[in-house]
C-alpha cells in the first residue's frame, strides 16, 4: 500500500512537470486552448498570462511535490488541480469536442474526448490517494534528498520543454518552412 | 528521524527517481516517434463546420481584408515565401484565382516578412494579398505547419481544411467547400474525423 501511495505521489508530480514544461514550450498553442473557455472579448495578453500562470503552477506544484512530499497543503493543491482537470475535460467534451487540449503541448495530440475525461478522473483519483495526510507525514526528506529530487524535477521539465520545442521545429522543417 | 520515516523517505526517493527516469525515457521515445512520421499533423487545422477565428488585417498595399469574407468563400493559405518550394500548389492557387471569382484567396504569414510578398509575386501569385498574421492566430486555426489551406464561408464556418502539397488538393478542397454543411445542433452535425486531402 505504501508503494502505491508513494508511486501515486511521485507519478503525479512527474506528470505535472512534463505537462508544465511542454505547455511553456508551446505557449501560443496552450493560450488558444485557454481561450476556448474564456469570454471572447478577453484581451490576448490576459489569456497568455493565464496560460503561463497555469503552466508555471503545474511546474511549481510538480517540483514542490517531489521535494516536499510531506507538505499537506501541496497534496490538497494537487487534488484541486486534478479536480480542475476533470471539470475542464468535461466542459471541453461538451463544448469543444475533438479540439486539441494542448495538455502536453507538442508532445501529444490529446483532444477533448471521452478518453480525456477518463484520464482526468484517473489523475484526480491518484491525487485523492496521494492526499492522505498520515502517509504523507511519514515521508520526511533531508536537505540533500530535497536538492536531489529538485534536480530530477528540473531534468524532467527541461526534457519535456526541449522535446516539445524540437517536435514543433521538426514539423516545420519536414514541410520545408524557413521561418 | 525514526526508522520508519527513514524507510519511507528512501522508498519515496527511489520511486521518485524511477518515475523521473521513466518520464525522460517516455519523452525521448515520444519525440523520436513524433519526428519520424506525418501522423502527428493529421488532425491539425479546424474541422469542417467549426467556427473560424474572425480577424481584420491590412495587406502591404494598405487594403483591408477580413474573415469572415464578403465573398461567398475565402481560401486562407498558411504559408510564407517557402511556398515557392511547392510549385504544384502555386499552380493550383493560380488556377483557382483565375477561374473562380467567388473565392477570395489570401496568404496568411505566421509573422511579418519583407521577403514573402515579392517572392510570391515573382512565382506568379500577384493579386493574392499577403497578410501578416501571428503565432497566436496560427494557434487559433490550430495550424503548425504549411502550406495549410482552410476554406471559410461568409458565415465564418470552416468548409474545408487540410495540409496541401499538390495543386489537385486545392481543387479537391474547393469541391468539398461547396458541399453544404449539415444544420447545427444534434449529433449528426458533428464534423467527421478529418484527413489530409488525398491521404
Amino acid at each position: 500500500m505504501d508503494l502505491i501511495f508513494l508511486g501515486a505521489k511521485a507519478g503525479l508530480a512527474v506528470l505535472l512537470l512534463v505537462a508544465g514544461g511542454a505547455k511553456v514550450a508551446d505557449l501560443p498553442g496552450f493560450t488558444a486552448a485557454v481561450a476556448l473557455f474564456a469570454p471572447s472579448r478577453l484581451p490576448r495578453r490576459l489569456l497568455r498570462a493565464a496560460a503561463l500562470a497555469l503552466a508555471t503552477t503545474e511546474l511549481a506544484l510538480g517540483g514542490a511535490s517531489l521535494a516536499a512530499p510531506s507538505a499537506g497543503w501541496l497534496n490538497l493543491a494537487v487534488l484541486a488541480l486534478g479536480c480542475g482537470f476533470v471539470a475542464v475535460s468535461g466542459a471541453g467534451y461538451a463544448l469543444h469536442r475533438d479540439r486539441s487540449c494542448r495538455c502536453f503541448g507538442a508532445l501529444s495530440q490529446r483532444r477533448f474526448d471521452a478518453a480525456a475525461i477518463a484520464r482526468a478522473v484517473v489523475i484526480a483519483a491518484l491525487a485523492v490517494l496521494a492526499a492522505q495526510p498520515a502517509r504523507a507525514a511519514s515521508v520526511q526528506l533531508g536537505l540533500t534528498a530535497r536538492l536531489l529530487l529538485l534536480g530530477c524535477a528540473a531534468i524532467v521539465s527541461v526534457a519535456a520543454y526541449t522535446a516539445a520545442r524540437a517536435i514543433a521545429a521538426a514539423r516545420d522543417a519536414q514541410i520545408g518552412w524557413s521561418s | 528521524m525514526s526508522g520508519m520515516a527513514a524507510t519511507g523517505a528512501i522508498l519515496f526517493i527511489v520511486v521518485a527517481i524511477a518515475a523521473c527516469a521513466a518520464a525522460v525515457l517516455a519523452i525521448l521515445g515520444t519525440a523520436q516517434l513524433a519526428m519520424s512520421g506525418p501522423a502527428a499533423i493529421e488532425r491539425d487545422g479546424l474541422a469542417r463546420g467549426e467556427r473560424a477565428p474572425a480577424w481584420s488585417l491590412r495587406a502591404a498595399d494598405g487594403a483591408g481584408h477580413r474573415s469572415p469574407p464578403a465573398r461567398p468563400l475565402q481560401l486562407i493559405i498558411f504559408a510564407d515565401h517557402s511556398l515557392k518550394s511547392f510549385p504544384s500548389v502555386v499552380d493550383g492557387l493560380r488556377q483557382l484565382r483565375d477561374q473562380d471569382p467567388a473565392v477570395e484567396i489570401v496568404v496568411l504569414l505566421r509573422k511579418r516578412s519583407e521577403m514573402a510578398e515579392p517572392v510570391l509575386r515573382l512565382i506568379g501569385l500577384e493579386g493574392i494579398p499577403v497578410l501578416a498574421g501571428s503565432a497566436a492566430l496560427y494557434a487559433d486555426y490550430n495550424v503548425r505547419v504549411g502550406p495549410f489551406a482552410i476554406f471559410v464561408d461568409s458565415a465564418g464556418r470552416v468548409r474545408a481544411s487540410s495540409l496541401v502539397n499538390h495543386g489537385w488538393q486545392i481543387a479537391k478542397l474547393r469541391q468539398l467547400a461547396d458541399v453544404p454543411l449539415l444544420p447545427a445542433g444534434g449529433r449528426s452535425a458533428r464534423p467527421p474525423r478529418r484527413r489530409l486531402a488525398g491521404a
